[in-house]
């Protein structure tokens, strides 16, 4: 049988939300004036024409498409956002945004619920992608530069990292990748520290008084 | 002419190649690249998907640095390029305390776009000693240099010419393509190595059938992820430059050497001898 895209939107959003069909999120509007208030983006403008998810190249492997991420937030529902794949896996590549006819920054939304799901309870669907970003900011809290050798290496000490790559077999084509790149001189293996990393440091220790 | 020149993580480490090259390129068109004194990373993807503060104010160190030397950027990675540029604009909104003093005094160009000014083709085509003759090539732009259009700038952004233009200038024969912002996937390459080998594969097929013998990028990011995509043999041959490193070789041609390239996983010699480009 041929499903229309209708169809398909409520199916799926229908099995994200896991089997309860609800209209409305708890907080209602509220959490829709919130993300438009923290991302600029007019959300509400969306009228889910889905040409955002039509010119993502990784809709395929999203379980929320984009524009069912808009009106996710349209219905405020958060926690299904902040627990999805989607989140993790947008690679920011802003064509949702670029192509979208009623200037939704469809784009910016995703990003502001990863920071979101970042600082929540919530564990990441895509737990290497998360500890990654977390991996990346710590390092340059170190150096105040990032070195990609000691990126890697530290990536792989996090806790059940090394475990789950061995188990999905990806620590071999990882090894083999390094390899690849030790050959062609493309490691650095010492990191350059910048003389200035205390003014960075220092960042860091106020990055929670987040907005003025 | 002097620029205040920010490099970027990536030049210090597996782009080491297109750092050498840039600085030469640049010496030959007579234009002083200062590093901006003790720079430091823009936060990448990482700062914006954590924490939108650290987004904001790491690169805006990088900004009042160059403000002091009173010189524009240029900006070789179109990553930071978009960071930068980001940093800056959120600053005029003044909705996140930054403990430096930005005021958007200074510009912040993206190196193909600066080199791509009539101006500087001129300058290029002047200084072209071998024009790198049947040499085909397709450009690739992915996406930071050029999305969002209305931070980056770019009126074309859906057909961007500057690498064409730049490569042209090289004298290389430029094929267009429809691939040449369809991002490539390097910022999930580390936890989700599956879909971005989807899309780089995609990418490097798209471009043999178009005909081209090599790819030319800007992007360190977009570099190494084309490059290594093709580690073993099996998966094709079809090299990937750094636009300045065409240039540097149309320049300098009889000063060319392997050793230049030594860092290509997709060995790019071979070619560039068969066409009597290199020694
Ligand atoms: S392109 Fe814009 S209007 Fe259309 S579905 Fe996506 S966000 Fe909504
Ligand atoms: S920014 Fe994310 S959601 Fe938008 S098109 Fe790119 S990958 Fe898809």
């Amino acid at each position: 049988m041929e499903t229309t895209a209708k169809d398909r939107t409520e199916i799926e959003s229908r099995k994200v939300s896991s089997g309860k069909r609800r209209l409305i999120g708890d907080r209602g509007s509220h959490f829709l004036k919130r993300m438009e208030g923290e991302t600029g983006a007019n959300i509400a403008a969306c009228y889910q024409c889905e040409r955002c998810t039509n010119a993502c190249p990784v809709s395929f492997y999203m379980d929320v498409k984009p524009h069912q991420v808009i009106r996710f937030v349209q219905l405020g529902w958060r926690e299904e956002l902040l627990r999805s794949a989607t989140i993790w896996v947008c690679l920011s590549c802003e064509m949702c945004t670029t192509y979208c006819p009623n200037e939704v920054a469809v784009a910016e939304t995703i990003l502001h619920l990863r920071s979101l799901a970042a600082q929540s309870t919530i564990a990441p669907r895509e737990k290497q992608l998360a500890v990654f970003h977390q991996t990346f900011l710590d390092e340059l809290q170190r150096f105040g530069r990032v070195n990609e050798a000691w990126l890697m290496a530290a990536l792989n000490l996090k806790p059940g990292i090394l475990k789950e790559k061995m188990r999905s077999g990806q620590l071999k084509t990882e090894i083999e990748l390094g390899l690849t790149l030790w050959r062609k001189g493309k490691l650095k293996l010492l990191p350059k520290r910048c003389e200035a990393i205390k003014e960075i440091r220092d960042l860091y220790r106020n990055r929670q008084g987040d907005r003025s | 002419m002097k620029l205040a020149f920010y490099p970027g993580c990536s030049l210090e480490g597996m782009a080491n190649d297109y750092a050498r090259s840039i600085l030469a390129v640049f010496n030959h068109l007579d234009i002083t690249l200062v590093e901006i004194d003790d720079w430091s990373c823009c936060g990448a993807t990482a700062a914006h998907s954590l924490s939108e503060k650290m987004a904001v104010v790491l690169p805006a160190r990088n900004l009042a640095a160059a403000e002091i030397m009173g010189l524009d950027i240029v900006s070789p990675c179109a990553n930071c390029f978009n960071r930068l540029l980001f940093s800056k604009a959120m600053i005029q909104k003044k909705i996140f305390d930054v403990p430096w003093t930005v005021t958007g005094s200074i510009q912040v160009h993206d190196m193909t776009r600066f080199l791509a000014r009539p101006d500087m083709v001129e300058r290029i085509e002047a200084r072209v000693r071998k024009p790198l003759k049947g040499l085909k090539v397709v450009c690739y732009y992915g996406c930071q240099m050029v999305r969002p259009p209305r931070l980056t700038g770019f009126t074309d952004y859906e057909n961007p010419m500057t690498l064409d233009r730049l490569a042209t200038a090289a004298g290389a024969k430029v094929l267009d393509w429809s691939y040449k912002t369809t991002c490539c996937g390097a910022s999930i390459g580390i936890g989700r190595r599956d879909i971005q080998e989807s899309l780089t594969a995609r990418l490097l097929e798209k471009a043999r059938q178009t005909g081209a013998e090599a790819v030319v990028v800007s992007c360190p990011l977009c570099q190494v992820n084309l490059d290594l995509m093709q580690r073993d043999k099996a998966s094709g041959h079809l090299p990937v430059f750094y636009f300045t490193e065409l240039l540097r070789l149309a320049f300098e041609a009889e000063n060319g050497s392997a050793e230049w390239f030594r860092m290509h996983i997709a060995d790019p010699v071979p070619l560039l001898r068969a066409k009597d480009l290199l020694l």
